[in-house]
C-alpha cells in the first residue's frame, strides 16, 4: 500500500454493457483498480481490462446504469485489487467485491493481498491425500472429499444442491487431527432467500465462527461476480498457508460466474466460443480451480467445491464439461433421484473421486472402505439393470438373485442416500450403513471384497 | 365291551397325539420365545446405543450452537467496541493535524506535494486548488512551478493540494484527507495494536 493516489480521467469516450473506456489514459497497468466517480459523487469500483493507444477499458464491477459519458471520472488507483485480510475475517460475511455486510466495521488487515493470488509452485505442490469428513454418508463413503482436492457439484436448477453446500458448509471436518479448519463459502449470483438461508444456517449452528461468507445475491451487479470467487479464494489462501488452516471453499453457483464472463466478452466484441462463452473459459476457469491445493512444508490446505447448475441437464454444456477436464472429479445431482424426493439426490453411477483411493482406508477412515465402495457401486449398478429389466418382464420374470439386487437398490436409495438436512453421519456409521446394503446379498455375490472383512463385517445370516 | 376298550384305545391314541402336538407346539413356542427374547435384547441394546448416541450428537450440536452463537457475538461486540476507539483516536488527530500551524515545515509539506503531483501528472501546466487556510503557503510554492496558477475557487479539507490539468482532463488529488483516506488500513491497524489488537 502506498500513499499516492491515482490520476483522475474526465474524459469518458464511451460506455458500452459494464465496460467504460476512458481517453488521454498514459500510465494505466492492466488489472489496475479504478475507481469511477459519477456526476452524483457515487463511486463505484472497476479494473482495468485493456489498455494501449492513450485508451483504457474498464470493467465497472457494480454496473454501468446511471453513468453519462459526461460528468464521469475515472480514478486509476495505481495498484490491483486488494482483499483485506487477518483472522478476525472468520465470523464474517461480506459482499461479493468483500466488503462487510454484517453492519461491523471492516476488518482490522494483516495483510493486503491481490486478489488474483500468487501461482502455485507445481513443484512445491503436496500430493492430497487426507480425508475430510463431511457427514453426508454418499460423499464420505462413496465420493470421499480428500484435503487439497477440487471436486465439483454438477446440479441443475431447481435442484437441492444448496441445501447440501450448506450442509457440507456447517458439518465438514477434518477427524483425527487438532488441526484448525476453516469454511470460506462464496455464493455468486444466489437468490436472497437463498444467501439468507446460508447465513442463518451457519449461525444456528455455531459454525459460523470457523467460516467466511461472501455473498453476491442475483439483484448484485452481474459483474461483481467475476471478483467473488477471487476474494473468497484469496481469503481462503490466506487461512491455508499463512495461518495453517485447513480450509474448505465452498462457490455457488460457477454457472453465474460464466455468465457473467460472457456479458464482459460479448460487450468486448471478442469472437464467441461454444455458447457463446469466450474462448478462454477454461483457462479463466483454471485460473480459480488450480487455487486448490496443498504445498510443501505449509500445514494448510484449499480444498474446493465449486457447484453449477447444468443448463437443461446438459452435462455437455460448455461449463460442466471445462470444469470436468481442470477439477479431480465429479459429484452429479440426480434429476429423477431429487423427483423422488431423495435427499440428496446425487446420481453416484455419474459420480468420481479421483482421488478417494488416498484419502480412505487403514489409518484415514477404515481398512476396507475401498472395497466396500466398490462392491456397493457394483451392486447398485446391477440394481439399476434389474430395474430396467422389471419394467420389461415384470417382478415375477425375476430370478431370486435378481430380487435381491432390487432390494439393495432400495435399501441404498432409503437408508443410506436419503439423510437429513441436519444428520451428520461418521465415517464409521457411513460404512456400517453400505455393509448392511451388501448383508442384502449372499456371501458369494460379494466378489469384490476379502474373505476377512467379509466375515468381520458382514451382517446378513 | 370289545368296542369299549377299541373306543378307549383310539381316545387314548388321540388323547397322546394331542397331548404330543400341544408339547411340540408349547416347546416351539417357548423355543420362539427365548429366541425372540435373545432378538429384543440385542435389538435393545442396539437401540439404547442409538438413543445415547443421538442425544450426545444433538448434546454436541447444541453446544456447538451455543457456543459458537456467544463467541460470534462476544466478537463482535468487541469489535464495535474497538472501532469506536479507534474512530475517536482517529477524529483527534484530524483535529490535532487541522490545527497544526502553517510553519516552514508545513511550506515544505505543500512543496514536497506540489511536486509529487506535477509528477504524477507529467506537467506543470496545471491549476491548484487549496483550501482558504493555506491558500498563502501553496501561492508561495508555486513559483517554483512554471506555468502553474493558484485557483480562486476554495476547496474543502484539512490541508494539502489538489491540481487539475488546464484542460480539465486530468485530476490528482494529494490532499491531506487523500492521503489519509489511502493509509486508513494501515493507521487503524497501528492504532488496534496500541490497544492491545494482535494479529
Amino acid at each position: 500500500m502506498t500513499t499516492a493516489g491515482g490520476v483522475q480521467y474526465s474524459k469518458i469516450s464511451e460506455i458500452k454493457g459494464p465496460l467504460v473506456v476512458v481517453d488521454g489514459v498514459d500510465n494505466a497497468a492492466f488489472d489496475e483498480l479504478v475507481e469511477i466517480e459519477t456526476n452524483e459523487g457515487e463511486r463505484r469500483l472497476g479494473k482495468v481490462l485493456e489498455v494501449g493507444n492513450g485508451k483504457a477499458i474498464v470493467q465497472v464491477f457494480e454496473g454501468t446504469t446511471g453513468l453519462s459519458i459526461s460528468g464521469t471520472n475515472a480514478k486509476f488507483v495505481g495498484k490491483v485489487m486488494e482483499m483485506p485480510v487477518s483472522k478476525e475475517v472468520l465470523g464474517r460475511v461480506f459482499d461479493g467485491l468483500g466488503r462487510p455486510k454484517d453492519g461491523l466495521p471492516d476488518p482490522i488487515a494483516d495483510k493486503f493481498i491481490d486478489i488474483n493470488g500468487e501461482p502455485m509452485n507445481p513443484e512445491q505442490r503436496e500430493y492430497p491425500k487426507d480425508f475430510i469428513q463431511t457427514g453426508v454418508s454418499v460423499i464420505d463413503g462413496l465420493i470421499t472429499l480428500v484435503r487439497g482436492q477440487k471436486l465439483p457439484i454438477f446440479s441443475g436448477s431447481g435442484m437441492s444442491h444448496n441445501l447440501l453446500a450448506a450442509q457440507i458448509a456447517r458439518q465438514a471436518t477434518v477427524v483425527g487431527t487438532n488441526d484448525e479448519f476453516a469454511v470460506v463459502f462464496a455464493a455468486i449470483g444466489v437468490q436472497y432467500s437463498e444467501a439468507e438461508y446460508f447465513r442463518r444456517s451457519l449461525e444456528e449452528s455455531g459454525a459460523l465462527k470457523r467460516s467466511v461468507l461472501f455473498l453476491n445475491t442475483a439483484d448484485d451487479p452481474a459483474i461483481e461476480r467475476i471478483i467473488t470467487p477471487r476474494v473468497a479464494l484469496t481469503v481462503a489462501e490466506y487461512l491455508a498457508f499463512e495461518l495453517g488452516m485447513h480450509v474448505l471453499v465452498i462457490l455457488t453457483d460457477m454457472t453465474n460466474y460464466a455468465e457473467a464472463l460472457r456479458e464482459i466478452s460479448a460487450a468486448r466484441e471478442e469472437v464467441p466460443g461454444r455458447k457463446g462463452y469466450p474462448g478462454y473459459l477454461y483457462t479463466d476457469l483454471s485460473t480459480l480451480y488450480e487455487r486448490a491445493g496443498k504445498l510443501n512444508g505449509r500445514n494448510g490446505s484449499v480444498t474446493q467445491v465449486p457447484i453449477l447448475s447444468m443448463p437443461s441437464d446438459d452435462i455437455t454444456h460448455p461449463i460442466p464439461d471445462l470444469t470436468g477436464y481442470i477439477t479431480e472429479g465429479q459429484i452429479v445431482v440426480g434429476r429423477d433421484l431429487f423427483r423422488q424426493g431423495v435427499y440428496p439426490p446425487i446420481n453416484i453411477l455419474m459420480s468420481l473421486s479421483r482421488l478417494m483411493k488416498d484419502g480412505i482406508g487403514k489409518g484415514s477412515t477404515r481398512e476396507d472402505h475401498a472395497e466396500i465402495a466398490n462392491q456397493v457401486y457394483d451392486a447398485y449398478s446391477r440394481s439399476q439393470e434389474v430395474r430396467a429389466l422389471a419394467g420389461i418382464v415384470g417382478k415375477a420374470g425375476l430370478t431370486d438373485i435378481d430380487l435381491k439386487y432390487m432390494d439393495v437398490g432400495d435399501v441404498f436409495e432409503k437408508e443410506f442416500l436419503t439423510q437429513a438436512t441436519d444428520e451428520n453421519r461418521t465415517i464409521e456409521e457411513t460404512l456400517n450403513i453400505l455393509w448392511k446394503i451388501v448383508s442384502k446379498l449372499p456371501k458369494n455375490e460379494l466378489t469384490k471384497i476379502k474373505d476377512k472383512y467379509v466375515e468381520q463385517y458382514y451382517q446378513g445370516k | 365291551m370289545t368296542t369299549n376298550l377299541a373306543l378307549e384305545g383310539t381316545i387314548d391314541k388321540i388323547l397322546k397325539n394331542t397331548e404330543n402336538s400341544i408339547l411340540s407346539s408349547l416347546k416351539i413356542s417357548l423355543d420362539d420365545s427365548k429366541h425372540n427374547l435373545d432378538d429384543s435384547v440385542t435389538k435393545l441394546e442396539s437401540e439404547y446405543d442409538k438413543i445415547i448416541s443421538d442425544g450426545k450428537k444433538e448434546a454436541d450440536k447444541l453446544e456447538k450452537q451455543i457456543v459458537g452463537g456467544s463467541d460470534i457475538e462476544a466478537r463482535n461486540k468487541q469489535l464495535l467496541a474497538l472501532e469506536a476507539a479507534v474512530n475517536r483516536v482517529f477524529t483527534t488527530a484530524l483535529e490535532q493535524i487541522t490545527n497544526s500551524a502553517r510553519n516552514s515545515e508545513y511550506a515544505n509539506l505543500i512543496k514536497s506535494l506540489l511536486e509529487e503531483s506535477t509528477k504524477i501528472l507529467g506537467t506543470t501546466q496545471v491549476k491548484v486548488f487549496t483550501n482558504a487556510k493555506d491558500k498563502d503557503v501553496v501561492k508561495s510554492s508555486l513559483s517554483n512551478f512554471a506555468g502553474s496558477e493558484l485557483s480562486s475557487k476554495t476547496i474543502d479539507c484539512i490541508g494539502g493540494v489538489k491540481i487539475e490539468s488546464k484542460d480539465g482532463a486530468m485530476k490528482f488529488d494529494n490532499t491531506i484527507d487523500a492521503k489519509i483516506d489511502r493509509l486508513k488500513p494501515l493507521i487503524r491497524k497501528e492504532i488496534a495494536s496500541k490497544f492491545g489488537v494482535k494479529q
